[in-house]
């Protein structure tokens, strides 16, 4: 199984670079805005940089996700219906946008440490909270592009169906990433990290539980 | 109508009326709101003005007013001097010897006692000090047993400072939220049901409940602002637990946007009901788990306790469980209703589309 999934993840990351457009357009948008920020602002405090991290993470994570079933026409699902498993090609969808998020991430908070010109104070418990972060969002997000890839207006209804679903991974990931730059004290880091565990566990199981129900079509 | 087969709609309605009716009559138990001198001395007069709430005081033949010491025992006032129902003024002599030498001072309760209403207290108002000055020579009274207090058993909602009247919202607000979650819990069974089965019957059943419980959910919300409104000051506080039912009302709000944005019958049934399991579970981690941990005004939330003896006592909850039963039937009937009329108006198009043939 884990073989097939690695395959599969393979064939469509070959698939994603010929068609890369996509992923580079989402990081151009994020560089994009970043740069536009720092330009206009000047000097951004840290709690300001925390929120616009998270912000454009979640509109790339929109934008990159939304990308993963987008290209598919009906004749291609049928064919991967024969070919395979669903669980193994969302769990491979899912490891795809987990990449695409980590470089994302990686390149956002490089972007934000050169035009801030500080770097982050605690990037291990940073580095963490986002890891589990995108954990959730994506599997969250892959769901929602995968049954709304059923309808005609299929952004403006990831958008909608998936912003409340994030919220909570945002909330715990924005104070725990404001505990990590030294902005709030706490010494509920382990509870908090450990509730962003239970929401990934929620999400995840919900994405293999009801992706073969979605996929029947 | 057939009563055997539809004696829960009439269930609905007769604990329906019985909320309504018992939620809004029964009298707010006694309760002491405002005093204003906290401050005693010993050896001197401690004169202090109390107005209390719900009283017969005016009425009552045996009025008594006491200081409650730590020790469980009670001063008694020197005289008591009555303005209205609910308004007094009481004079006491506090004795020299009344402060224990282990301690510097005593933290009091002023208890006001009648055979109509009990007694009634404000708990921690008074803090009796020791200067060592002696203005006068006072005749102290003795001090008597806190079993002398005259217990009266009616049948009253408990008096709580800051919430008062509105204490009846408990059968509004809190039992249509807890209707609200059956009822959703009703509808992730239909879902279930369709996934395993593919019958549409379900899907509708499901698709009305959860515009039911929106429609609760909604109540809930509005109910909430208004008693925020009166116990804590506004209509809306960045509480978390509001934040997060908020949330929660989006995600089942694009619910229906999904809904209607598929046009396929059959593929709409089913990823609805893949989504409406996944809003349910999401709905469980923003207002249950997510609350719990962090610090909310909300009993139940962040240390404070929920539905214990403090909360919700036996006379509240003689109408609150009934409400909740009620609500919740009153609910799966809109649901049953709203379930037939699209049947009907299908079989109808149907018929139309026949005929044209």
């Amino acid at each position: 199984m884990l073989h097939r999934i690695f395959h599969i993840a393979r064939r469509d990351l070959t698939l994603e670079f010929r068609e890369r457009y996509s992923f580079l357009s989402a990081i151009l948008y994020l560089i994009a805005i970043t740069f536009i920020v720092y330009k206009v602002f000047g000097r951004i405090e840290p709690p300001t940089r925390i929120g616009l991290f998270w912000i454009l993470i979640l509109f790339t994570c929109i934008n990159v996700v939304s990308y993963s079933f987008s290209f598919h026409g009906q004749k291609r699902k049928y064919y991967h219906y024969i070919l395979y498993r669903s669980y193994e090609l969302i769990i491979a969808k899912w490891l795809i946008n987990l990449v695409k998020m980590l470089i994302a991430g990686f390149l956002l908070v490089l972007l934000q440490s050169i035009f801030a010109d500080e770097p982050m104070k605690d990037i291990a418990l940073f580095s963490k909270v986002y890891l589990l972060s995108i954990f959730g969002m994506t599997a969250a997000m892959t769901l929602i592009s995968s049954i709304s890839s059923y309808s005609q207006n299929q952004n403006t209804l990831i958008a909608i169906m998936s912003i409340p679903l994030l919220i909570p991974i945002l909330l715990v990931g924005m104070r725990l990433s404001l505990i990590s730059e030294r902005i709030i004290v706490d010494t509920e880091i382990d509870n908090y990290l450990m509730m962003l565990v239970g929401i990934d566990i929620v999400y995840i199981a919900i994405l293999i539980i009801f992706i073969p129900l979605t996929w029947k079509a | 109508m057939d009563i055997k087969k539809n004696w829960w709609k009439v269930l609905s309605v007769i604990l329906m009326l019985y909320v309504l009716i018992a939620g809004i009559l029964i009298p707010i138990s006694p309760g002491l709101l405002d005093f204003d001198n906290s401050n005693a001395i010993t050896g001197q007069k401690y004169n202090v003005k109390v107005k209390a709430y719900n009283t017969h005081f005016d009425q009552a033949k045996n009025l008594n007013a006491y200081l409650l010491l730590p020790s469980d025992q009670m001063l008694p006032a020197d005289h008591i001097d009555l303005i209205n129902a609910v308004e007094l003024s009481a004079s006491f002599s506090i004795p020299q010897d009344i402060i224990p030498d282990s301690v510097d001072r005593l933290d009091c309760s002023i208890v006001i006692d009648n055979e109509i209403d009990g007694y009634v207290q404000y708990p921690d108002a008074v803090t009796i000090k020791d200067t060592g000055s002696v203005s006068q020579l006072l005749e102290y009274k003795a001090l008597v047993p806190i079993s002398s207090l005259q217990g009266v058993d009616d049948f009253n909602f408990p008096f709580r400072p800051i919430v008062y009247e509105t204490v009846r919202n408990t059968f509004f607000h809190v039992a249509i939220w807890m209707a609200m979650f059956l009822i959703l819990l009703v509808s992730c069974y239909h879902s279930i049901r369709y996934l395993m089965s593919t019958d549409l019957l379900h899907d509708q059943k499901s698709s009305a409940l959860t515009s039911v419980a929106l429609v609760f959910g909604i109540a809930g919300l509005i109910t909430g602002s208004m008693w925020a409104r009166f116990t804590w000051g506004t209509w809306w506080t960045n509480d978390v637990k509001l934040n997060m039912t908020s949330i929660a009302l989006l995600i089942y709000c694009s619910y229906w946007i999904l809904r209607s944005s598929l046009t396929d019958i059959d593929t709409r049934a089913r990823l609805s009901s893949v989504f409406n399991l996944f809003s349910f579970i999401a709905l469980m981690i923003l207002v249950m788990v997510i609350p719990r941990m962090t610090d909310s005004l909300h009993p139940g939330n962040g240390g404070n306790p929920a539905f214990g003896d403090e909360d919700l006592d036996n006379t509240l909850r003689t109408i609150f469980y009934p409400a909740i039963i009620a609500y919740t039937l009153l609910g799966l009937w809109i649901a049953q209703l709203s379930v037939r009329y699209y049947r009907a108006k299908d079989n109808i198009e149907l018929m139309i589309y026949n005929n044209s043939k």
